[in-house]
């Protein structure tokens, strides 16, 4: 077991490697740089150009560039925002915190959904729960997230004034104490939260439905009811316990989405995460913080991926003694 | 309510009533660019069905053209998608070991870095190899860039799967080529995953293109698109509701009618459901 979890981990970082490499190569494949060429509203002097492209070291050649980066990188340094002018760690961190925040309501907000959602369908298959809720998720993941985004918007913020409009913060909240400015940056992110959750929900409802009608139906199911049970008490004793191994597969693709989908989220409700940084940083050839922000990406990626991985071998008798 | 067959009437009805628009635009409705200032953000009335924009232009007549926009991007990246990962994926399920090892890891690299965000760079950056393409082309083509990766993982899965079977070992035993035994036994025998993902495809292209046109970077105006009706409509929040909901369920009509038409067709591939 251990060998094959070593195996995993390594091809993981491998994996990781090519990313940044790739986009590397892509990012300086791409016409433009940050010196600014291609600024035509505000043209620099060609010395300063020249100065600021030596400073950079955007003549070298790119290879040459990615091991110094990689060198950089190994010794803890994620060097300086080209735009910014500040360490691209210190860019990152509030962020991160902002990112994380919002996808962590998002996630507890649809798993906290789903779940109950897919035992409702799984109690009894094609019954009218099974049916109300195949047709909902079914009309939920056709929506567009801006669409749901507008219309939470115009409805929570705009006609009824429950729910702030956009932003993290109030006006006042900086000069709050601690846990009342959390409690406000929360209340903030519920409906931007609430669009992150809603392209999701569908997907894991009717994958725990789909998983627990399964095996009710097979052999564990069929001995259960023989001794007395009844559907939901099979479902929550038994079924939901075999339900987590393909639920936690599911969560190792769902990350990269989380991390990556919510640049949208975070552009309409102007949320400084890390999806619209991302954005902007290769508008601008940024090449530092796109390159950082690949490889929270990656690394959580990555990470979900592969300790989905583990935790099945670790859960999963029958793929634990096969390994 | 678990798939069944009906899936597949549901979703051609709601994907032909979306084409239907889209082919008699020209017969249904008024140029969708006619300014008329005199208008500006009308709410429905007998002369504009269903409103006008905030540049006077009738939005019935917009979201008609918008849907040929949004079927034709759909169409072409879905198709291009597969195209793209259909090879890839076969190469990695039939030939397994190391070149699956290494497409194996061109997926799960490509699945790190989150699409939309490629997309809106490839769009708007615009490396010259895409700019030679018509605009829609351009748009599909930077869709297919990162939508080939299920695609590859279907086929590639369905290949492992079929590899194995009795009958591709005694079509081996039988002088049958690689080239033989994909083309005459595991394509046939793996197309309906591919429709299934075509059908989801053709949903999510149309979705991706209102998302771009919606950020910006997708169908450059005055071409109607339904992405910039509803990037109009972000911005009269509360002030014109027509602009919101009409192309919202639009686009939601014909995504829901393209990922019923999937659900359908992947019940009726499989008897073991189908059955049931």
């Amino acid at each position: 077991m251990l060998p094959a979890i070593a195996t995993r981990i390594a091809t993981a970082a491998i994996t990781l490697l090519l990313v940044t490499i790739v986009v590397f190569a892509l990012l300086c494949a791409l016409p433009g740089d940050a010196s600014g060429e291609d600024e035509a509203s505000r043209p620099l002097p060609p010395e300063y150009r020249a100065a600021l492209r030596a400073h950079y070291h955007l003549d070298d050649p790119w290879p040459l560039r990615y091991g110094r980066w990689l060198g950089d990188l190994l010794r803890g340094d994620l060097g300086t925002s080209f735009t910014a002018q500040r360490p691209v760690t210190t860019l990152l961190r509030d962020r991160f915190a902002v990112s994380l925040a919002l996808n962590a309501l998002a996630l507890l907000g649809m798993v906290g959904l789903a779940v109950p959602l897919g035992i409702l369908g799984a109690w009894k298959p094609e019954g009218a729960w099974d049916r109300t809720g195949w047709i909902a998720t079914s009309a939920l993941h056709a929506v567009p997230v801006f669409w749901i985004a507008i219309l939470l918007q115009w409805l929570f913020a705009v006609r009824l004034g429950w729910l702030p409009l956009a932003g993290v913060a109030s006006d006042g909240a900086r000069h709050a104490s601690e846990a009342r400015a959390f409690l406000d940056a929360v209340w903030h992110l519920v409906l931007p939260a609430t669009c992150l959750a809603s392209g999701g929900l569908a997907y894991v409802s009717r994958f725990v439905r789909t998983n627990l009608v399964e095996s009710t139906a097979g052999d564990g199911g069929r001995a259960a009811r023989a001794r007395g049970l009844s559907t939901l008490q099979y479902v929550v004793r038994h079924g939901l316990l075999q339900a987590v191994v393909p639920l936690l597969t599911l969560a190792g693709f769902l990350i990269p989405r989380l991390v990556g989908g919510s640049l949208l989220v975070e552009q309409m409700f102007n949320v400084p995460g890390l999806g619209s940084l991302l954005f902007a940083s290769i508008l601008s050839r940024d090449l530092p913080v796109v390159l950082a922000l690949t490889l929270v990406s990656g690394l959580a990626t990555l990470a979900g991926t592969t300790l989905s991985d583990v935790l099945i071998v670790w859960l999963d008798p029958r793929v634990r003694h096969a390994a | 309510m678990p798939p069944r067959s009906s899936s597949i009437v549901l979703g051609l009805a709601l994907v032909g009533v979306v084409a239907g628009l889209a082919l008699l635009a020209p017969w249904l409705v008024e140029d969708p660019n006619r300014v008329d200032l005199g208008s500006v953000l009308a709410a429905p009335s007998s002369a504009h069905w269903l409103g006008t924009d905030g540049l006077g232009r009738d939005v019935a007549a917009r979201l008609a053209y918008g849907a040929r926009i949004s079927v034709t991007i759909g169409f072409m990246a879905a198709f291009l998608s597969v195209l793209i990962g259909l090879p890839i994926g076969a190469i990695a399920g039939y030939a397994g070991g190391s070149a699956d090892a290494a497409i194996s890891r061109l997926i799960e690299a490509t699945l790190c870095f989150p699409s939309l965000v490629i997309t809106i760079a490839l769009l708007s950056v615009g490396p010259s190899w895409l700019l030679g393409f018509s605009e829609p082309t351009r748009i599909a083509l930077a869709l297919s860039v990162v939508g080939w990766t299920p695609a590859a993982r279907y086929l590639r899965a369905e290949f492992r799967r079929l590899g194995a079977s009795q009958a591709i070992a005694s079509a081996r035993a039988s002088g049958a080529g690689h080239a033989r035994i994909i083309v005459r036994h595991l394509l046939p025998q793996s197309l309906g995953p591919v429709l299934v993902t075509l059908a989801f495809g053709v949903g999510a292209g149309a979705l991706a293109e209102a998302t771009l046109s919606f950020v910006g970077v997708g169908i450059s105006l005055p071409t109607a698109s339904w992405g910039e009706l509803l990037f109009q409509a972000l911005h009269q929040v509360g002030r014109a509701w027509w602009l919101a909901v009409f192309p919202g369920a639009a686009l939601f009509t014909l995504v829901l009618g393209c990922n019923e038409l999937a659900e359908g067709i992947r019940v009726w591939l499989d008897p073991r459901k189908r059955s049931t």
